[in-house]
């Protein structure tokens, strides 16, 4: 475990020369001030001009993760088939605002294209959970069974009872994560909050900035207030009926879209060039134009996100074994360790794209805003887990007094292992969010899939994506064997 | 009528069963006695898978579903009897008429007043007496039973075997306790290290032979 | 059940039906983007009294959302940029170019710098950009990066990648000129419109930031609608569009574009616009 950290480590600070780490702005603190000012004195009259934003962010989530868990459950009986499994971790390797950059062209921009960049990649997110939390669970009541009787009998009451409890934790949490999706969807234009935050960031408005922030806190925080399980299926329904109203989908879009726009333009060019709209195909020229997206975008694109990734992997970590000890009841106590949760959960429940957004405006485009946004939301999640596996240790009669050598000595040891397992779960995760960062201006594969797409060139755009969906599904893999191979696990319904 | 002639199960490396003959007829009650890890739950299951369609089984580990509650648990012992349709709308709403043949099986066992509670919340005797329920609402002709008495009180103990042994016309259960074994079976069967020690009707088994059984390795 | 799915069609095809008689525009948004509901808002209301239907304007976050959007007939009117515009048209079949503002004839993007930069201002390329930090606007903008963009490489033979820095996107036009003014970047491209109108209300401190260079005079903005309108909303209906527009002289809904006034355009004159695009690589050949 410990070479695997150091090697980490040392690969994180290689990389780290070969990252750009500038801060541009020739007087961030003057900014940072401004932010202050608006984080003490909200403008709550800006929440209520953009009510219909808040409605929609909460609409979108709750259509996207009811389709989601719809089709993922569906997806999950069928993942032992291999083409299944390799279907969900290809949709979830693509972040939802890819999705919504693919969906915008062909829906249009209306509550679909939301709806559907948060059903898609959380439909292979909840195939791939429920299927483990299937797996996982006791099946030794299906030995009782009637040898006849069907399988469906046989699920809704011999397995589905047993494993109820925990998807409805797990998709519980993922609708906070839906939410928080639903708000940056839009940054790239959806009526959401995102839309008003960003306006506001671009124009320094802080105190609307932070006063839709603050309603954003109250909504997630108050949900377990408002959504129970009885009633959820009225709001479903409700979120349905209002998004019938605007929801306008025309197959030849669609059609156009993904039999048409997507295909290389070396195989369209003559058809566009004389107006025909034919398609022909040359492999020679259609290899030369994925050869020169390559070498121009695609390897400098995957080298920015790897050293973005790499470093944010250690930076996270490093943030996580500091702040753990603060909400752990070995180290803290009372107050403060309230006050240190309270203050984690706020910072893991913005969203990191907003973070990084803000990094953005005080530092400049450099790496350093993007390190710090996703080491910071990831560093809180798992400082918040590791925080409490802590707590589950009986400390040994002979611990350290001191709290320096207890933590050294006696409770990192122990907690190392699952710090480790919680970190590499969530590697593939901070992948996405590198990539997706690139659309703020870092160099990362989000910043090419960008240009394409405002070049109007779907093809490319759709290539690139492709690429960033092949990388993450290989640092998935090997996260997989480095887990394995550690002999660290984790139940993944805490870790998300 | 179940006959094995000259089985022999193993799991892994370990020999279960050691060529074992038996023959039991129709309408027997058969006790399987004998030290722990002598074969006798290998010997039931051996048996179970012969007879599978037509026989129920109450496992040692009850294997209820313990989010469910005592009538969904009896009642899948049926559950290949109706149309999966009908499963799922009795899961949601417990229909009446089930509801009606569940009940006189748990008042017999003293647990009508627990139909509708959660089995995970019920204590392991009335745990035990659930799967008991369920084997006996399979409503079939055979029935195994591994240890059905082991969470339950000794008063109670011999109730509920009484109830077995009238309610099913073949019943082949494995006991701890010899004294029950020959209260409620005709025929004993002695296990010892996978092997039949011996195999007699129930007033032919002396303290001689049980002495044998019972000895330390 | 069957009740409330029947309903639910009938609510989604009610809707539909009533789009079908509004005429949806967009703007590409080129400069600071809050309230640009209750600015745009006015010229639908303007549009919708001459025209005798409904008018809706559609906000957008980014260039090639509004591309998109009249791509799949969300709008049928846009106010495009010249690289947006071809873009468009080209995507669009029949789709045509029927107004321009009287500036868009003989557009210019200045190129401005930090004063910290000592760049003075000079009629020939200022080559000594070179290494600097540098923004253009959006990624789909012609006055911010197609153009600069050209002359970049026509002065200097490369891609501005390796020319610069740093190049950044800030997005619009007033980010250009803020972030250049706060020093984040040393030298900007910024549309000559937007940077003299932010000059007239006092937003720039010309202390701090400075034009070095104008490009010369190419053909910018345009009003482009799709071709299928006149099947739509009745025969004839381009050419009232087409006047709505030239005729349209109230100050406050000029402004908000900002031009003198509207004059009559067509495709052929975006030609040049379109062999740029071609020859920097934005639009593929």
């Amino acid at each position: 475990m410990l070479k695997t950290s150091l090697l980490f480590v040392s690969i994180a600070f290689i990389l780290l020369f070969a990252a750009d780490l500038e801060v541009t702005t020739l007087n961030p603190w003057q900014e940072l001030q401004r932010m202050a000012i608006g984080a003490v004195v909200p403008d709550f009259m800006a929440v209520y001009a953009v009510k219909e934003a808040f409605l929609n962010t909460v609409v979108f989530a709750f259509c996207g993760i009811f389709l989601s868990i719809f089709m993922g459950s569906v997806l999950a009986f069928f993942f032992e088939w291999k083409p299944v499994r390799l279907f969900c971790a290809f949709i979830r390797a693509v972040h939802e605002l890819f999705w919504a950059l693919i969906f915008l062209p062909v829906v249009g921009l209306n509550p679909l294209c939301g709806v559907f960049a948060i059903a898609v990649p959380y439909t292979g997110i909840f195939a791939k959970v429920y299927a483990e939390i299937r797996q996982e669970s006791d099946h030794s009541p299906l030995k009782a069974f009637p040898p006849h009787s069907s399988r469906v009998s046989q699920f809704f009451y011999g397995v589905l009872p047993a494993i109820y409890a925990d998807i409805k934790h797990y998709s519980a949490y993922r609708l906070e994560c839906a939410l928080r999706s639903s708000a940056i969807l839009g940054f790239v234009g959806l009526p959401t909050l995102g839309f008003h935050l960003e306006t506001a960031f671009r124009e320094g408005l802080y105190s609307e900035v932070f006063a839709i922030l603050y309603c954003f806190y109250f909504l997630i925080a108050s949900l377990k207030y408002w959504i129970k399980e009885k009633v959820s299926w009225i709001y479903v329904v409700l979120a349905f009926v209002f998004i019938s109203k605007e929801v306008s989908l025309s197959w030849q879009n669609f059609t156009r879209f993904f039999t048409y726009e997507i295909l290389p333009w070396p195989m369209r060019r003559r058809g566009v060039l004389d107006g025909t709209m034919d398609v022909s195909f040359s492999s020679d020229s259609v290899w030369n134009w994925g050869k020169n997206i390559l070498q121009t975008e695609g390897f400098d694109g995957v080298w920015n996100t790897i050293v973005l990734t790499q470093v944010v992997l250690v930076g996270t970590g490093v943030m996580t074994l500091i702040v753990f000890p603060l909400v752990c009841q070995h180290f803290q106590q009372g107050i403060p360790r309230r006050c240190s949760r309270y203050l984690l959960i706020v910072i893991r429940t913005t969203p990191e794209y907003i973070l990084a957004y803000a990094f953005l405006q005080l530092w400049g485009p450099s790496m350093l805003p993007a390190i710090v946004a996703i080491g910071l939301h990831n560093g809180a999640i798992l400082g918040h887990l590791t925080g409490q596996n802590a707590d589950l240790i009986q400390l040994r009669a002979d611990t350290p007094r001191g709290k320096i050598n207890r933590y050294f000595f006696e409770v990192l040891p122990r907690v190392y292992g699952q710090f480790l397992a919680f970190l590499f779960y969530r590697w593939e995760v901070m992948m996405r969010e590198s990539a997706i960062l690139g659309i703020l201006g870092i160099y990362t594969l989000g910043f090419y899939i960008d240009s394409a797409i405002s070049d109007d060139k779907m093809d490319k755009a759709v290539f690139l994506i492709l690429m960033t969906a092949l990388l993450n599904m290989v640092i998935d893999t090997t996260s997989q064997v480095i887990r394995k191979r550690l002999k660290i696990s984790t139940k993944l319904t805490t870790s998300g | 009528m179940l006959r094995l002639d000259k089985v022999s199960v193993s799991y892994k490396d370990t020999l279960a069963l050691k060529n074992i003959t038996i023959h039991i007829q129709e309408g027997q009650k058969v006790a399987l006695i004998g030290p722990s890890g002598a074969g006798k739950t290998t010997l039931l299951y051996t048996l179970y898978e012969l007879e599978k369609q037509h026989a129920s089984f109450v496992y040692q580990d009850y294997a209820l579903v313990p989010q469910l509650s005592v009538f969904h648990n009896v009642y899948m012992g049926r559950l290949d009897h109706y149309h999966t349709a009908y499963n799922l709308f009795n899961l949601l709403k417990p229909q009446k008429k089930e509801i009606e043949k569940v009940a006189p099986i748990l008042d017999s066992l003293g647990m009508l007043d627990t139909m509708f509670k959660r089995v995970g919340a019920l204590s392991g005797g009335q745990q035990q007496r659930a799967a008991i329920a369920r084997a006996m609402f399979r409503k079939v002709e055979t029935m195994f039973a591994d240890e059905p008495v082991s969470s339950i009180d000794p008063h109670q103990a011999g109730t509920v075997l009484r109830l077995i042994t009238h309610a099913t016309k073949t019943v082949i259960f494995s006991l701890h306790s010899v004294d029950l074994a020959l209260q409620f079976a005709e025929r004993i069967i002695g296990m010892r290290l996978g092997q039949i020690l011996f195999d007699l009707p129930s007033d032919q088994v002396n303290d001689h032979v049980l002495s044998q059984l019972y000895k330390p390795c | 059940m069957k009740k409330w799915i029947s309903g639910c069609f009938a609510i989604i095809l009610f809707s539909t039906l009533a789009q079908a008689q509004t005429l949806s525009f967009t703007a590409i948004p080129d400069q600071n983007t809050a309230r640009l509901e209750q600015r745009f808002g006015k010229v639908a209301q303007y549009l919708a009294d001459i025209l005798k239907i409904d008018v809706k304007y559609i906000p957008v976050k980014s260039y090639s959302a509004s591309v998109n959007a009249f791509k799949n007939d969300q709008v049928q009117l846009a106010w495009f940029g010249g690289l947006s515009g071809v873009q468009a048209r080209r995507a669009v079949a029949g789709s045509q170019a029927i107004a321009q503002g009287e500036e868009d004839q003989y557009f210019v993007t200045y190129l401005i710098a930090h004063a910290s930069t000592g760049l003075q201002r000079s009629d020939a390329f200022p080559k000594s950009i070179a290494g600097k930090t540098f923004t253009f606007g959006s990624k789909g903008s012609t006055s911010g990066r197609l153009m600069p963009e050209y002359y970049i490489r026509q002065s200097f033979d490369q891609a501005p990648k390796s020319i610069f820095k740093r190049v950044g996107f800030s997005g619009d036009h007033s980010k250009t000129i803020a972030l250049v003014q706060s020093g984040s970047y040393q030298v900007g491209a910024v549309n000559f419109k937007v940077w003299e109108r932010e000059l007239k209300e006092g937003k720039i401190d010309t202390s701090q930031v400075q034009v070095i260079w104008k490009t010369p005079t190419y053909v910018d903005y345009n009003w482009t609608v799709r071709g299928d309108v006149d099947k739509k909303f009745g025969k004839g209906f381009t050419r009232k569009l087409q006047n709505a527009l030239i005729t349209m002289h109230d100050k406050t809904l000029l402004d908000s574009f900002p031009r003198k006034q509207f004059i009559k355009a067509d495709n052929s004159m975006y030609a040049p616009i379109l062999e740029t695009a071609m020859n920097i690589g934005i639009i593929e050949k």
